[in-house]
């Protein structure tokens, strides 16, 4: 037991389609991790413990919560669902049923405190807010964590959460916002996951890693779940004598996943049964679908089968006889995925701006082009020195996607074709399972800032900017040609401030002052206050704001003021606006309540 | 023929039923001419009493799984005369990777002896004869030198499913599914 009286260090995956707990006690030697069995329904009024927990909420109609048919041991008459039974609902009820909580979180387009999900549903349905199901997800976690272990309450162990890499400020104080109402601990740290993923293989490896990597290595993380891909490169340096582990640069976040391949593959298969004569219900088109993920594993095994049957058992009682199956091949489907995800590119291709009907669901801004290797292309060119790319000597996979080895060495194959002056890129085998590994990576991390051990350092994995009208002093709202001020640096370290030098800025009196907000994960020469003329090439996410309560003794209708930002120890961003003629300060916050088109 | 039947009868309700079959344990137990009054003192302290006894019995609940995940009782329900070997072949193939997937689950099923089939193992004395089945030539005392014909499986889990529903949905095994237009 630690000075703080935790017991267990606890890593938390909060995933797009799934989310895990892994832990491991504080009180041994060597950390020794373990998955938590979360007992959630898997039917109405069937209980079942499973490693994951599926992010989804099934909101249910007054009808379906009799006789206590949605309660869990811990919570009596609910009237919704979370985890096996919410994903199967979301099925043949979709809607009444939220999925994808998480991306929502990060799409700075929707109010994401305000009940939009399930998105476009009647309005008889009940609705919550991206928030709020990202907190079912976690309060469920919490609550089968203290079934279990009844004598250490979640709040008092020491808690990291996992998010991607990609999200920006705003999704990363949304996060945490879902998490500390679900009863996470205060002094909750937030990982990113393809970080976590290192971890998991830092954690597996011991101290044998040492021998795997050496100086000025680049290790590629490929992380593809099941509704995002997230890239990352980190670099192995020196430092007294020591290998250390610095992330370099994190990708965008790219709303294409496993379940798109998975979809894809089944809407072809769909198509061959309706060459036959076979229309399928909604009920079999998500059999179908998870007959197609395992056909996918199958075909794309390393020696894997020539063709595959895929069949649909019949709807109804009668199973046999309405059974019907069709037989792909493994040139087709390679045909069909290997393109459409993995295509063979170069390192100068792009990914391509136009929609992609099939798989877009309205709302969340799916990835136009699904095609992996170009976004990796794109991502590697971003982040190289004197407009070369960067050339990565290992890859580690993450996700369950790359259970299917052809996968992997088509993604390897099209990387050494762009290095083709270097050395393959040698791939680090992956951990754990590829569908855990997140989660314990996160509780490896939690035990190596507890108990000492390898940590990589990263710092901000974005530059931030606040738009910003120089002409004198500036009103905050005046539509003028808006110029970019930065006031967080590229790799800003945990813990940190710094005063943002730049002209004064006044803030009026009892009014909001909003700040139209900006973030570049590539801008890595920015300092603070380096002013850019144009905001064309930053990403624009939550604005932020402020309001000086009139009742304060200032005598001017406004006061100038100066910026300050902030990263916490917890890896927290915050931006304060300090007074230049008065010691005082105020805090900005995300004004994620008032964004939208206008 | 009759008793038989009753005796099946008997068993499932039994089974399903636990009123009843608290009604029928003291006539097995003590006979039906014994004196109701008066029980035995017991052998053994009683066990504490159990929080809130689980509505349906587990066998119900593993049915229930098999239907739901794997659609085995349509399977066993469904007569397989009319169909080809083919047809049965192709439905078969999802019900049984849907019942592994939930016996896998559920009981974690692990060979009981290591070693392959038709190698040779040594039983030791004082085997527990639930976990060994002799067979052939039994002479002899322990070891007994022999030849692994079937290495036998063991549950290393029990994670059947906790049913919280109500009484009146307890011996739902699949409920009927209606589809509102």
């Amino acid at each position: 037991m630690t000075k703080s009286g935790s017991q267990y260090v606890i890593g938390i995956d909060l995933g797009t389609t799934n989310c895990v707990l892994a832990y491991a006690p504080l009180t041994e030697e060597a950390p020794r991790i373990e998955l938590l069995p979360a007992p959630q329904l898997v039917a109405a009024g069937t209980v079942e413990a499973r490693t994951g927990l599926p992010s989804f909420t099934y909101l249910a109609s007054p009808h379906e919560t009799g006789g206590g048919a949605l309660d869990l041991p811990w919570a009596a008459g609910r009237d919704f669902a979370v985890g096996e039974y919410a994903r199967r609902q979301g099925a043949e009820v979709p809607d009444r049923t939220v999925g994808a909580a998480k991306s929502w979180l990060c799409y700075s387009k929707v109010d994401r405190h305000q009940p939009i999900l399930p998105w476009n549903a009647p309005a008889e349905v009940p609705k919550i807010s991206p928030v709020t199901a990202s907190t079912h997800y976690l309060a469920h976690l919490v609550a089968a964590w203290e079934a279990a272990f009844p004598d250490a309450p979640l709040a008092r162990q020491k808690v990291v959460l996992t998010v991607p890499a990609s999200f920006d400020a705003a999704a990363r104080e949304l996060t945490r916002e879902a998490a500390l109402a679900a009863g996470l601990p205060e002094g909750l740290v937030l990982i990113e996951e393809p970080q976590s993923a290192v971890y998991a293989w830092l954690a597996a490896m011991g101290d044998r890693w040492r021998r795997r990597l050496t100086v000025d290595n680049t290790l590629l993380v490929c992380d593809v779940g099941g509704g995002t891909t997230d890239l990352t490169l980190v670099r192995v340096g020196e430092e007294g004598g020591e290998l250390v582990l610095d992330r370099m640069a994190v990708g965008n976040h790219l709303l294409v996943g496993g379940d798109n391949m998975d979809l894809a593959l089944a809407h072809f298969v769909a198509g061959l049964f309706a060459e036959k004569g076979v229309t399928l219900d909604p009920w079999q088109s998500v059999a179908l679908w998870h007959s197609c993920r395992a056909a996918k594993e199958a075909l794309f095994a390393a020696h894997g089968p020539e063709t595959h049957t895929i069949s649909v058992l019949g709807r109804g009682s009668k199973l046999v006889g309405g059974t019907v199956s069709v037989e792909v091949d493994r040139a087709a489907v390679g045909e069909l995925l290997l393109e459409g995800f993995f295509p063979q590119c170069t390192l100068g291709e792009r990914p391509v701006r136009r929609r992609v009907s099939g798989f877009a669901e309205i709302g969340l801004p799916f990835e136009s082009d699904t095609a992996v290797t170009r976004h990796l292309a794109t991502f590697l060119s971003a982040h190289g020195e004197d407009g070369g790319a960067v050339y990565p000597s290992h890859v580690l996979f993450n996700g369950g996607v790359f259970k299917a080895a052809r996968l992997r060495e088509r993604l390897l194959a099209t990387l050494a074709g762009w290095f083709s002056g270097e050395e393959a890129p040698a791939v680090l085998d992956p951990a754990a399972d590829l569908d855990h590994a997140v989660a314990r990576g996160a509780a490896y991390y939690a035990w190596a800032k507890e108990a000492g051990g390898v940590r990589i350092r990263g710092g901000t994995a974005r530059a931030y900017y606040v738009g910003i009208e120089t002409s004198g002093l500036a009103i905050p709202g005046a539509p003028r040609p808006l110029r970019a001020l930065c006031v967080v640096p590229f790799g800003m370290e945990e813990g940190t401030e710094v005063e943002v030098p730049s002209q004064e800025i006044g803030l009026v009196v009892g009014e909001p002052a909003h700040f139209r907000f900006f973030s570049s994960p590539t801008r890595k020469q920015d300092r603070p206050g380096n002013l850019l003329p144009t905001c064309a090439e930053l990403e624009e996410t939550d604005s932020m704001e402020t309001t000086l309560p009139a009742d304060e003794d200032i005598e001017e209708p406004y006061v100038p003021v100066r910026f300050q930002s902030r990263i916490t120890e917890l890896g927290m961003f915050e931006l304060w606006c300090a007074g230049t003629q008065t010691d005082k300060r105020w805090k900005l916050e995300f004004s994620v309540r008032e964004e939208g088109e206008g | 023929m009759h008793r038989l039947l009753l005796a099946f009868r008997a068993f499932f309700r039994i089974l399903f039923n636990r009123a009843l079959a608290e009604q029928i344990e003291p006539l097995l137990i003590a006979g039906p001419e014994a004196p109701p009054a008066e029980p035995k003192p017991a052998p053994k302290p009683k066990p504490p009493p159990k929080p809130a006894a689980p509505a349906r019995s587990e066998a119900l609940t593993l049915l229930a799984s098999l239907q739901r995940e794997a659609r085995f009782v349509d399977f066993l329900r469904e007569s397989l005369d009319d169909y080809a070997d083919a047809q049965v072949g192709a439905a078969a193939r999802d019900v049984h990777r849907g019942c592994a997937a939930v016996v896998e689950r559920f009981f974690a099923l692990r060979p009981l002896v290591d070693g392959e089939e038709g190698k040779e193992i040594e039983v030791p004395g004082g085997f527990d004869p639930g976990r060994f089945r002799l067979t052939g030539n039994v002479a002899g005392s322990p070891p007994f030198r022999g030849r692994i014909v079937h290495h036998g499986w063991e549950a290393t889990a029990c994670n059947v499913p906790e049913w919280t529903g109500g009484e009146a949905a307890a011996r739902v095994v699949a409920p009927a599914e209606v589809e509102l237009p």
